[in-house]
């Protein structure tokens, strides 16, 4: 699996580039900018890109520019956005149009190597990977005869997992528990918040996170 | 005093009645005369203390007013009379070559009344004393055909002076050209028709004229008109002077606006032109900025200088018929000093406003680059390092699987340095949020208010980038509000809403909470407003006890 790099702090670049490649990715590139990473994509698009949302000149938008350009004109490639900070609006501008193959994480989950390159894997194959902290935001949300009420701790736990993009397996893996009971869980929750369901698992992200926002 | 003229005047027709052709209209034309000059001289002495005019114009109604004695039948009365009868005709050649300031000046205007007095007093007690009317108290002797020549030689030279006395004042009539002239032109032709007509009257008497009775009474209509006209003209001064006090109100609407408009107005003459005195070239130049230098009475033109403390402040240049008018002159000088002065203060009272404006303007704008500094500096410095540390805890924790015990210290170690990043991206984001300067204030907002303690609308009316400084203020507006709301306001639902036209941004933030907020309590929102007012923009606040809140930031942004 071929990944690309943009990140301009030399402490992170190798960091990212070694533990990719210790869980046996192939880091093709990894560069410093966007323009760079941009061309390269061009020439031999990667099946995933991971860019820092800051990068140089400027440190404004250069990343989050380059990383909706990637999603626009190559669709196949997977694009990962680290940053420092979260923010609920870049989340929506990248998951405009779908959530198909596009992460949004904090820098900070680098550390938890498994994850990781968990999440790398899950959106160069299509999937998504948003940060838990955005979908915990959205839910701190309260609001009157709130619909989220209806749900039982475990089905909150399942919601929360399948807005940051894991799958019915995933799922399973984490809360312990069987396929058939975390798929049941699902479509329990579906009925309970009135969500048309969907069976593929990126875009119930997008219903869930965009049903977590109104 | 014009009562008892006008008094008099009735007494002495009341005793002479029987004695006249045609009383009713001898009394009329009489009291047209008198009357006026007595109104004219009251007013005009009222109105300018400082002219002689006025209490000529008065002594001359009432000279005028004794003459009629002479129809008297009492032999007192009447020799008085008699002996005054041509002294008017003297006065009124000396009121209106004394016109207006009721100094005669020039030696031969002087010599024209002084020749006038004689000739209405000396021959006038020659011939009287040689007996030309018997009934006067005052005749000496009987001489009748010397008392006769000398008649005819004081009327000669009565008509000779008071046409001599026309010409002098036609000659210096002003040219009507100049609108506000034409009441002083109107007056000399008065002056001098008045003149010429009383000439005419003592040639026809002299001659014996057959029309000498109509020629009388057009006389008298004619040198009752000149005070009228004279009045018309103080009128016109009243009117000026109350073109002045528009001059005043309009200085003061429009301050620092041109000022040779209203000046030419109030002046009534558009070839007014001013010239500002520049310390600094020790040179006069027009609005313009170009040298100019001052005619100074030269091509019919005149020059009034406007001096504040001691120094030439700007110079008036007008038609030279304009000097006359000194009361004009004085009010319109002193209301463009009190302009200029007003423009002056307003001037630099504004310099020192936009100064501090400007200074507090950057002192929020340095402060705001420090923190962006800072910020940055956080970001690529620590953050990265920390987030490089948690990496290598994590890939250490991962080797030492064999090590439970150091395996779950790592990870201990991993937790808090993760913690420390949570902590530090709260500090770094509130010193200053780089998702602003990233990607605006639409992007910006939606974190925040999804991180409010309560549910937030949230409406952006989305036209691209604003000024930095603008989004800045806007975010720490919502920022701050929604905090209050969040402390204070016990509120269920907000609402922030944020449109724009092309020069004013307008943030809007409405609870549904418990009110009572204001600028003056609490810090932060005195603060918010001090940041909003110092880029130019204005916060108000609306929060009624039990009411809610709204808040209203307009900050430009064109």
């Amino acid at each position: 699996m071929r990944v690309a790099i943009a990140e301009d702090s030399v402490l992170l670049r190798e960091g990212l580039t070694r533990i990719l490649g210790d869980a046996g990715l192939d880091v093709v590139a990894a560069y410093d900018n966007a323009d760079d990473l941009l061309q390269f994509v061009r020439g031999f698009p990667p099946e995933v890109a991971i860019l820092d949302i800051r990068l140089p000149p400027t440190h404004n938008d250069e990343g989050m520019r380059a990383a909706l350009q990637i999603r626009e004109r190559h669709p196949g490639v997977g694009v990962l956005v680290l940053s420092q900070y979260l923010e609920l609006g870049l989340a929506m501008q990248l998951l405009s149009e779908s959530a198909e193959g596009v992460g949004y994480l904090l820098k900070d989950r680098i550390s938890d190597v498994e994850d990781f390159t968990g999440a790398v894997r899950r959106v160069a194959g299509g999937g998504s990977a948003i940060d838990p902290k955005i979908v915990s935001t959205l839910l701190q949300r309260r609001r009157s005869d709130d619909p989220l009420d209806l749900l039982t701790p475990r089905e909150r736990q399942v919601l929360e997992l399948m807005a940051t993009g894991a799958s019915n397996q995933g799922i399973a893996d984490d809360l312990v528990v069987t396929l058939r009971a975390a798929e049941k869980y699902v479509s329990g929750i579906f009925t309970k918040l009135g969500i048309p369901s969907t069976r593929s698992e990126s875009r119930r992200v997008l219903a869930v996170l965009l049903y977590l926002r109104a | 005093m014009a009562g008892f003229g006008t008094l008099v005047v009735s007494v002495a027709l009341a005793l002479a009645g029987d004695e006249l052709v045609r009383p009713g209209l001898q009394a009329l034309l009489f009291n047209w005369i008198t009357v006026p000059y007595l109104i004219s001289g009251t007013i005009a002495w009222w109105r300018r203390p400082e002219s002689r005019l006025g209490p000529l114009m008065i002594a001359t109604g009432f000279v005028m007013a004794l003459t009629a004695l002479q129809w008297s039948t009492i032999p007192v009365l009447f020799s008085i009379g008699h002996l005054l009868d041509l002294v008017p005709a003297a006065m009124f050649l000396h009121v209106f070559l004394a016109y207006p300031t009721g100094r005669v000046v020039g030696r031969l205007r002087q010599v024209v009344v002084v020749c006038g007095y004689a000739t209405a007093v000396v021959l006038q007690l020659a011939k009287i004393v040689l007996g030309i009317n018997p009934d006067s108290l005052f005749t000496i002797t009987t001489k009748p055909v010397l008392a006769g020549r000398i008649e005819q030689v004081q009327l000669v030279t009565m008509s000779v002076l008071l046409l001599v006395g026309a010409v002098l004042l036609l000659v210096r009539r002003p040219s009507p050209s100049l609108a506000r002239r034409r009441p002083v032109a109107l007056l000399v032709d008065s002056f001098g028709l008045a003149l010429i007509m009383l000439a005419l009257l003592f040639v026809a008497g002299l001659r014996g004229w057959p029309q000498v009775e109509t020629v009388r009474h057009v006389t008298f209509a004619v040198l009752g008109l000149a005070p009228v006209v004279f009045l018309l003209g103080l009128l016109d001064a009243r009117l000026a002077r109350t073109d002045v006090g528009a001059l005043l109100m309009e200085l003061r609407a429009h301050p620092g606006g041109d000022l040779r408009e209203p000046l030419a107005r109030a002046l009534h003459d558009p070839s007014l032109t001013l010239a500002f005195w520049l310390p600094k070239y020790g040179s006069w130049s027009d609005s313009e900025g170009h040298s100019v230098t001052l005619p100074g009475g030269a091509g019919g033109r005149a020059t009034r200088v406007i001096y504040r403390d001691h120094e030439p402040v700007v110079a008036l240049e007008f038609d030279r018929s304009l000097e006359d008018e000194h009361e004009l002159l004085d009010a319109v000088a002193a209301a463009a000093g009190i302009a200029l002065e007003n423009s002056r203060l307003q001037a630099d009272l504004r310099a020192r406003l936009l100064e501090l404006q400007g200074s507090r303007a950057r002192v929020i704008d340095a402060g705001q680059q420090e923190r962006k500094r800072l910020e940055r500096n956080l970001h690529d410095g620590a953050q990265q390092r920390l987030v490089a540390l948690a990496l290598e805890l994590g890939l250490i924790a991962g080797r030492s699987a064999s090590d439970a015990d150091t395996k779950a210290r790592l990870m201990q170690a991993k937790q808090q340095v993760t913690d420390s990043l949570d902590e530090l991206r709260d500090v770094a984001r509130g010193i200053h949020p780089a998702v602003l300067t990233g990607h605006g204030l639409a992007v910006a907002l939606e974190s925040l208010t999804a991180q409010a303690a309560v549910p937030v609308v949230l409406e952006v009316t989305d036209g691209g980038r604003l000024p930095e400084h603008v989004e800045v203020a806007a975010y720490y507006v919502v920022n701050e509000s929604l905090a209050n709301i969040g402390k204070h306001a016990h509120a269920t639902v907000a609402s922030v809403r944020v449109t724009r036209s092309d020069e004013l941004l307008v943030v809007e933030i409405v609870d549904d909470g418990v009110g009572g907020a204001d600028t003056e309590r609490g810090s932060g929102l005195r603060g918010l407003a001090d940041r909003v007012e110092a880029i130019g923009g204005r916060l108000r606040i609306w929060s009624p006890v039990d009411g809610g809140t709204r808040l209203e930031a307009e900050i430009p942004c064109g």
